[in-house]
This record gives C-alpha cells, structure tokens and sequence, in this order.
C-alpha cells in the first residue's frame, strides 16, 4: 500500500467536511482555556484561604471533580439544566463542564507551586511593610506561576484534547462530524485518521507554543 | 528608642528566648554575638514581629510591639494592618537576601515605596535608583537577582529596605551566606550607614566589624545576654568564658585576659 | 425525590460492574505493555528508542475518544468482527500503555547516575546492576504517578459509552432518557464513579507525600 499519496488522497476528500468540526474544535478550546485558567485562579484563593471552611468547601470541589469523569459532568450540565428551565447551547454545556474540571486541575498545580514558593519570601514582603494579601499578589503568586508552567501546558494540553467529549451532546466539533460522516457515506476509519492528525497538529502547535513561553520565562529568572 | 524587657519566647518545648533585656538608643548600632541556636535571630525578628513572643516587651518609641495591652495587663495581638504599617517602619535584611526574582532590582527596591506607601513609579524610581547608586549598584538598575551576585543581591536587599526610610534597621547575618570575597562590599555599605547615623541592630558573626562600627556589643548565649558592653573592652577583655572561646574561634586570637 | 434514581439502582451499578472490570483489564494490560515499552525506551536501542518517542508523542497528542473510534472501525475495515469492548478495550490498552511508558522511562532516567557510576566501579554487569539497583528505585517513583493514571482511565472508560459500548455512563444515559430524570441520575452516577475512583485518589496522594519525603 502506497501511503502518502493515499493519505493525502484521504485527507483532501474529508477535510472540507471536516472543516467546520475542525472551526469548532478550536472554538471549544479558545473558550475554555481562558476561563478554566480564570476559574482556577477563582477556586485558588478559598483554597488556600485561612478560614477553614472556606478551604475544606473549596477542597472537596476539587475532589469531586477529580473523582468524577467529565462526560457525568457534561451529561449533568445539558440534560440537567433544563428541569430548572436554564436552557444552554451545547457549545457552552461543554465550555462550562470543562471549565468547572480543569479549572479544578489547574488550581491545585496551582496550589502545588504557591506552596513551593519558599517562606522567605513572604517574609520579605511582609518585612517592608506589606499586607499578606499584597504579599500574595505581588510577590508569592507570580513566581508560583512561573514555577508551574510545564504542568500547567501539559493540563492544557489535556483540555483541548477533552474537547472532543462535547461531541457526547451533539456539538459538531470534529470528532462527532467524523462520526456523522461514517454513518452517513459508509466512509471508513481513514476519516478518523484525518481526525487524529489534525489533533496532533492543533496539541503539537499549542506545546510549541507554550514551550517559547516557558523559556522566555525561564531566562529572566536565570 | 527601642526597650526590649524580659523578652520570652519558646517553640513548644524549647525555650528559645529566656528574659532578655536591653535599649538602643536612637543612632546607636548595637551588634549581637553569639553561637548558633543562642536566640539572636528569634530575638530580632520579634522586634519587627515576624515571630510573636510570648513574654515580656518591646517597644519601639514607646509602642508595644504586636500587641495591643488591654487595662487588666492583658494583650491581644495587633490587627494585621497595624502591624504591617509598624513594619514599615522597621527594615530588615536577612542572610539570605530574600530578592524577589522575578524583579529587576530597582523594582525590587522599589515596591514598597510603590505598593505600601502609594507612592508614584516615577518617584519611586528616581529614588530607587538613587539608592541604587548609593550602595554602588547603579548600573546594575536593571538586572534580575539572578544575575546578581551574592554581595550585589544583599547590597540591592538593604537599599530595598532603606526605601521605606525606616526608623531603624535590623540585619540578620547577612553576610554569613556569601562568599569571603563578597563579604567586604555589604560592610563598607553597613558602615556608611552607620556613620550616616542610622540606629542599627547586627547580628553577626563578623568581630572586625563588630569592634569597628558597634558603639555596643551584647553577647547571647542560650537564650539570655551573657555579657553586654563596648565593643573593645568586651571583645578584649571577655568576662565569660563562652565569649573569650567564641572570640577565639572567630578570630585565630586569644585576647589578653 | 430520589425515587427514579433507586429503582433504577439495580440497572446502574450492573454498569459500574462493566465498569470496574473494563478499568481493571484496560489498567492492567495498559501498565504491563507499558513497563515493557518504557524500559525499552530507557535503555534500549537507538531506533527502538527512538520508535518510542514517536508512539509516544502521537498517542499523547490524540485524545482518548478519537483513539477509541479509530479502534472501532479499523477492526471491521480491515475485515475482523470484533466486540465493541475488544475494539475500544485494545484502543486503551495502546492508549494507556504510551502514558506508562513515559512515566517508567522517566523514572529509570531519573535514578540518580551517581549510583550507576557507583555501580559500574563495583564492577556491576548491566543486568545485576538494572534489576537490583535501577528498576527498585525506578519503581517506588514510578507508583504515584502510576496511581494518577489508573484514576484518569477508570474515568475514561466513561467515554467508551460516545462509542458505543455499554457501561455505567451508558446506563445512566438510557435511564436519563427514558425517565428525564436527568439531575438526580446523573448525580447518583457520580456517586458511583466517586465510590470507585476516591480509594484510588487517597492511595496516590498517600503514596506522593511517604515518597517526597523519602527522597
């Protein structure tokens, strides 16, 4: 079997059909990165907060999410929502139960790198006068950032490739379109090849990406 | 300007502290020897209440330190805003610089001006960058820490902490971690200040230093002051036999007994 | 309130069974193919090693449900009848087994080479000195990590259920639409999931702190 031609072949015959899975695809996961990371930062704070209550509710979340998997929570979300007559689209059922788990995630790498960030360096802040909250953010919680950024891409990394789930709900990201397709003209798994390699392309771009960033921040710290 | 009374502090089972007591005047240095585990750094970083201590006083212009005193001879500690606002006025350096790396080091020197007093970047930085120049760094304005060395990193440390313009300043060892060579550049700095009059409290282990600069020199052993005094008479003519050892060590030499 | 979701308690935990079993099989099979590709990857030949890299990088950068759909139509395209479980189970077993491979190569690479020179100077053989120096110490880092990922497959074989295949997130969904009693289903569900999966949670963690503090 000649592979590269009949790869190309395969590829140029689905990819138009696949196109708009594809535009979904990458608008699942622009929405979401942003807010799990803003979501993370969220849940971070009880998390790490003095009152014990607030941290013990914040930690359980956490567990719940880690324990659970995320097609329960998505299912949850979509079918769920509508008996108390919130009625969401199926693009943000997904962002939203994929924001509320790797926001999960992300906050307790998160808190892995703020509690690795060494004591003396809340001291010093406190030393010249600042507030333990200043403190926080000026000092501690930027180089817990730092600190947690190979972690965090992998997370990412994760994320994007979770939302392939979304096609559980009927959103036509392009796992479901790949699916659709199948049924549909009797096409084959080459489809899903196609699939696979537009994936590889989307998380390899994205790692290369996070990676520039990750060294760019890595030689001002020396 | 500072009283410290029958100051007591324990960590659990251990008594680190044990009734110390003694004043500094203002634009006094005052050095503190002594051997490891004597209690000097608890005792310093109780005076800008990084550590609360169970026992005893401080006051610092006549302010008790941490806690506020209720009529009955009771305490509460203080509420966190006023203490921060007390630290302000207190500077400390430590042994370890404390830079934070991901600030150049006029920023550094600059963020309590800016983040605590409120005061203008731009005024901030003209007066970072004077301090800068006055311990000599002046045209490491920019760097990171981490292309600093140790000595220039504790010298960008005690400008960063003269930039709140505090009342008195502590050091704690803060040449113990760097390497002998570097050593000489964060005394010349600590002298000048010294001479400039700023009330000071060293402890070090450096007894050059300590015979030079200090107009007192108290002596810790095991939570308590062994001997306390001027610097010649107390490093010539120790009264204790713990001080003439540590001395000793310190210096290759015997003093004359 | 939660009446729907008791009677249908009988349906669902014959789910978690699936469940448990398709975790257990795709866990173990998963881990000893990878112990076997990642002690490759470490000390092996340069093309194998290199051929590793390769598995590794695509099988990370696909998601786990495009895997499990390649895996469900390649056996029939290529003229085998297979059970769905087979199907998705073999895309698992292959998917899991590139995570454990990583992290067994990660953790040889990790062992300290201060102890293979001090192995080597002893006059140690490669084998002695892997079995009884390397692969220990290998191992006792390996396992946390190792506990992470059999946690996120037990909650992937969730995901055999977009496929097709019947298990407990199936047998939630059928319950759903035929009762529409979504919320507290769905909740009971993640109970279920919680049940299972909690154990495995509180052993990782137990085992990340004992080992942080050992090394």
């Amino acid at each position: 079997m000649d592979l590269a031609p009949q790869l190309v072949n395969f590829v140029a015959r689905y990819v138009p059909y696949l196109a708009q899975g594809f535009a979904l695809t990458l608008a699942l996961a622009a929405a979401s990165v942003p807010l799990s990371l803003a979501w993370s930062l969220a849940i971070l704070l009880p998390r790490l907060s003095k009152r014990h209550w607030l941290a013990a509710v914040a930690a359980a979340y956490i567990e719940v999410m880690r324990n659970t998997p995320l097609l329960i929570q998505m299912y949850l979300i979509y079918f769920g929502l509508p008996l108390f007559n919130i009625f969401l689209s199926g693009f943000a059922c997904g962002v939203l139960a994929i924001t509320l788990q790797h926001g999960a995630f992300l906050a307790e790498v998160l808190r892995g790198g703020v509690e690795s960030v060494s004591a003396r360096q809340w001291e010093a802040a406190r030393a010249i006068g600042m507030r333990n909250r200043q403190a926080f953010r000026l000092v501690v919680l930027p180089q817990a950032v730092v600190k947690v950024v190979p972690p965090i891409c992998n997370q990412l990394i994760v994320l994007v490739k979770d939302t392939s789930l979304v096609s559980a709900i009927g959103v036509m990201e392009v796992t479901l379109s790949a699916k659709v397709i199948i049924e549909r003209t009797g096409a084959s798994y080459e489809v899903f090849v196609a699939v696979a390699l537009f994936y590889l392309v989307m998380t390899t771009a994205l790692g290369a990406g996070l990676r520039v960033a990750e060294r760019r921040l890595a030689l001002r710290f020396g | 300007m500072i009283a410290v009374k029958g100051l007591r502090k324990s960590f659990g089972p251990l008594t680190v502290l044990d009734g110390i007591s003694f004043a500094v005047a203002a634009g006094e240095v005052v050095v503190v020897l002594g051997p490891s585990g004597s209690g000097k750094s608890t005792m310093l970083r109780c005076i800008n209440f990084l550590e609360p201590y169970d026992e005893g006083e401080i006051r610092i212009e006549g302010e008790l330190v941490g806690y506020r005193e209720a009529g009955n001879g009771k305490r509460t500690p203080r509420p966190e805003g006023e203490i921060a606002r007390f630290r302000e006025q207190v500077g400390m350096v430590f042994q370890s610089f404390n830079l934070f790396p991901h600030r150049s080091a006029v920023e550094n020197v600059m963020m309590g001006p800016v983040h605590v007093r409120g005061i203008s970047r731009k005024a901030a930085r003209e007066t970072a960058a004077g301090l800068l120049a006055k311990v000599g760094l002046a045209e490491k304005m920019d760097e990171y820490p981490a292309r600093l060395s140790g000595g220039q990193q504790q010298r960008v440390a005690i400008a960063r902490a003269l930039a709140m313009q505090p009342k008195v300043m502590l050091f704690d060892e803060v040449t113990s971690s760097l390497d002998p060579e570097l050593v000489g550049e964060v005394l010349l700095v600590m002298r000048r200040l010294a001479q400039e009059g700023m009330t000071m409290i060293v402890v070090t282990h450096e007894i050059a230093f300590a015979r030079d600069v200090a107009d007192r020199i108290i002596f810790m052993d095991k939570g308590t002051i062994v001997e306390e005094g001027d610097p010649r008479e107390v490093l010539l003519n120790p009264r204790s036999e713990r001080l003439r050892g540590f001395v000793r060590r310190f210096t290759g030499a015997l003093p004359e007994s | 309130m939660f009446h729907v979701l008791i009677i249908s308690l009988p349906y669902l935990l014959k789910g978690a069974v699936v469940t448990v079993w398709l975790s257990l099989a795709t866990i173990s099979l998963g881990t000893l193919l990878g112990f076997a590709l990642g002690t490759a990857g470490a000390v092996g030949p340069r093309p194998l090693r290199a051929a590793m890299t390769a598995y590794v990088f695509v099988l990370r950068g696909v998601p786990i449900l495009v895997v499990m759909f390649l895996g469900y139509y390649v056996f029939p395209a290529l003229g085998y009848r297979v059970d769905a479980y087979v199907a998705v189970g073999a895309a698992m077993v292959v998917y899991v087994g590139a995570f454990v491979s990583e992290i067994v190569r990660g953790a040889i690479l990790a062992v300290p080479s201060g102890q293979i020179a001090a192995a080597r100077s002893l006059g140690m053989r490669r084998g002695p000195m892997l079995r009884e120096i390397v692969f220990p110490q290998a191992f006792r880092m390996a396992i946390p990590p190792l506990l992470n990922t059999a946690l996120t497959t037990i909650k992937q074989t969730s995901y055999v259920s977009v496929v097709g295949a019947w298990e407990l997130s199936y047998a939630a969904r059928e319950v759903v639409e035929r009762t529409l009693a979504a919320f507290e289903i769905f909740l009971g569900v993640m109970v279920l999931y919680f049940i299972i999966c909690y154990p495995l949670s509180v052993a990782a963690r137990h085992l990340e702190r004992r080992y942080a503090f050992a090394s």
